[in-house]
C-alpha cells in the first residue's frame, strides 16, 4: 500500500451522523404508521404522534420540530438554488 | 411486514441500525459531499431496510443489501442534484496552501477531487477506500464488471496522483 | 421505482400566514411523475427552523441570512423516467398568473436541442421586489419555485453552486449529465 492508498484510506474513513439519526429513523417509522389521508386529518394525527412520542419521552418535542423544520428549509433552498445556478450556468455558456 | 410489532424484531433493526449508520451514511456523504442530503438518503435506507426486513437472511446479507441500497439511493439523488456542471478533474482550482501527507488538508483536498469524478468512478473510489473492498464485490454491488471496476480504480489514482504530485507531493 | 413524495406543509397548528404568490396547479405533473418533491414553508416556519440553522455550517449560515427578509419560499420538483413528459400546457397556468403588471420576466432561457426552458420573474410593489418565480424545465424533469419576499438572487445561486460540491466552471465538452 502506497501513501496515496493510506492517504485515500484515511481521506475517505466512515463518518457518524448526527447523534439522534437513530431516533429520527425510529420516529419516521412512527409517523409513517399513522399516517392516515391528507389534509386536516393528516395534521392532527401527526401532531398526536408528536405529543405522543414526546410524552412518551422519546424526544424534545420542540426540538424535533425544529428540526424538521430545518431541514425542510434547506431542501427547499437546495432545489431553489441549484435552479437558479443551473439557469446562471446555461445563460453564461451562451454568452460566451 | 409489520411495522415494530414485537420487541425482538424492534431489537434487531435497532440493531441493524447501530452496526451499520455510520457506513451506510458515510457512503453517501462521500458521494454526495452534503450532510443534509446524506442523512436523508441514510434515513430512506433504514426506513427501506424496515419494510424489507423479513427478506434479510443475516447479519452479512444485512450488510451487503445495507451497501447496494445506499449506493443505489445515492445515486438517484446524485441525478436528482444534478444542477451543478461536471468538470475535468484536471481544471479543479488549487487551494492555496500545499498540503502534505498526513496533512488535513491533503485529506479534504483528495476528497474534493474524488467529487469531481463522474458518478461511476467516485462510487468504486468510496468502496475501495471506505469500505476496503477488493475489485470482484464492487463489481457484484454495482453490477459491472471487474474489469470496468479496475479500469476506473487505476483511472483515478491516475489523475489524483498526477494532480498531487504536480503540487509537489510523492512518496515518503 | 419507489416514488419518493416529500409533503412537507410546516407551520404551528395555531395560524397559518400563506404568502404564496401564486397558484401552482401541477396536480398534472404530479400524477406522471417518478419522483415529486414538494416543499412550502411559510414566514413563521422560516423564522421558527432559522433558530436551528448552524452558524458554524457555512450553507446553513447563509441560508439563515437569506431567511431574514422572506415571507415564505414553495417549491415543486417532478422527475419523470422519459423525456418529454412535460408539455408547455403543463406550465400555461403558472405563466398565466404571472403575466400580470406586478411580475415582469427578467430572464428566459430555451434550449429546443437539450429540451430546456427556464425563466425567472421578478414581483415589484410599490418599486420594491417583492417575489421572485423561477420556472425550470429539463427534458426529464420540471421545477417550480416561488419566493415570497425580499431575496439576494446571487446568493442564492452561490448556494445552488456549492452544495457539498465546490462551485467550478464548466469546461467545453464537459455536459452536465
Amino acid at each position: 500500500m502506497d501513501w496515496l492508498d493510506r492517504e485515500l484510506g484515511q481521506a475517505l474513513n466512515r463518518k457518524n451522523p448526527s447523534p439522534d439519526f437513530a431516533e429520527r429513523v425510529r420516529w419516521s417509522l412512527h409517523v409513517q404508521k399513522h399516517q392516515p389521508a391528507h389534509g386536516l386529518q393528516w395534521w392532527l394525527a401527526t401532531a398526536a404522534a408528536f405529543v405522543s412520542v414526546a410524552g412518551a419521552g422519546g424526544i424534545g418535542y420542540r426540538q424535533h420540530q425544529g428540526e424538521v423544520a430545518r431541514q425542510q428549509v434547506m431542501q427547499a433552498f437546495r432545489i431553489a438554488g441549484a435552479s437558479l445556478n443551473h439557469i446562471q450556468t446555461q445563460v453564461r455558456e451562451v454568452r460566451r | 411486514m409489520t411495522g415494530l410489532a414485537t420487541a425482538g424484531q424492534a431489537l434487531d433493526f435497532d440493531e441493524l441500525i447501530g452496526a451499520h449508520q455510520s457506513m451506510v451514511f458515510s457512503l453517501a456523504y462521500h458521494f454526495l459531499r452534503d450532510r443534509e442530503s446524506a442523512e436523508e438518503v441514510a434515513q430512506e435506507v433504514f426506513l427501506s431496510l424496515h419494510r424489507n426486513l423479513a427478506a434479510i437472511q443475516s447479519p452479512q446479507h444485512a450488510a451487503f443489501w445495507l451497501r447496494k441500497v445506499t449506493v443505489q439511493r445515492a445515486f438517484d439523488e446524485g441525478r436528482r442534484r444534478k444542477r451543478r456542471p461536471q468538470v475535468a478533474l484536471e481544471d479543479i482550482a488549487e487551494p492555496a496552501a500545499a498540503a502534505r501527507p498526513g496533512d488535513p488538508l491533503l485529506g479534504e483536498t483528495l476528497r474534493r477531487l474524488i467529487a469531481t469524478l463522474a458518478d461511476a468512478p467516485r462510487m468504486v473510489m468510496i468502496l475501495r477506500y471506505q469500505e476496503d473492498l477488493d475489485p470482484m464485490d464492487i463489481a457484484e454491488l454495482l453490477e459491472m464488471p471487474v474489469a470496468t471496476v479496475k479500469s476506473h480504480l487505476q483511472r483515478s489514482l491516475a489523475l489524483l496522483r498526477g494532480k498531487l504530485e504536480r503540487r509537489g507531493l510523492g512518496e515518503h | 421505482m419507489t416514488r419518493l413524495c416529500t409533503v412537507a406543509c410546516l407551520a404551528p397548528l395555531a395560524a397559518i400566514l400563506w404568502a404564496q404568490q401564486f397558484k401552482f396547479n401541477l396536480d398534472r405533473l404530479a400524477a406522471k411523475a417518478s419522483n415529486n418533491v414538494d416543499v412550502s414553508v411559510s414566514g413563521s416556519t422560516l423564522k421558527f427552523a432559522a433558530r436551528f440553522l448552524d452558524n458554524s455550517d457555512p450553507d446553513e449560515a447563509k441560508v439563515k441570512k437569506l431567511i431574514g427578509g422572506l415571507d415564505g419560499i414553495y417549491v415543486k420538483s417532478f422527475e419523470f423516467k422519459t423525456e418529454h413528459a412535460w408539455t408547455e400546457a403543463d406550465l400555461e397556468s403558472i405563466r398565466t398568473q404571472l403575466h400580470t403588471p406586478e411580475w415582469e420576466r427578467m430572464l428566459g432561457y430555451k434550449s429546443s436541442e437539450d429540451g430546456e426552458t427556464d425563466e425567472i420573474y421578478v414581483r415589484t410593489e410599490n418599486k420594491k421586489i417583492s417575489g421572485v418565480a423561477i420556472i425550470a424545465c429539463e427534458a426529464k424533469s420540471v421545477t417550480v419555485v416561488n419566493i415570497a419576499g425580499v431575496i439576494d438572487l446571487d446568493s442564492l445561486a452561490e448556494l445552488g453552486g456549492h452544495f457539498g460540491v465546490p462551485k467550478l466552471e464548466k469546461t467545453p465538452g464537459h455536459k452536465a449529465p
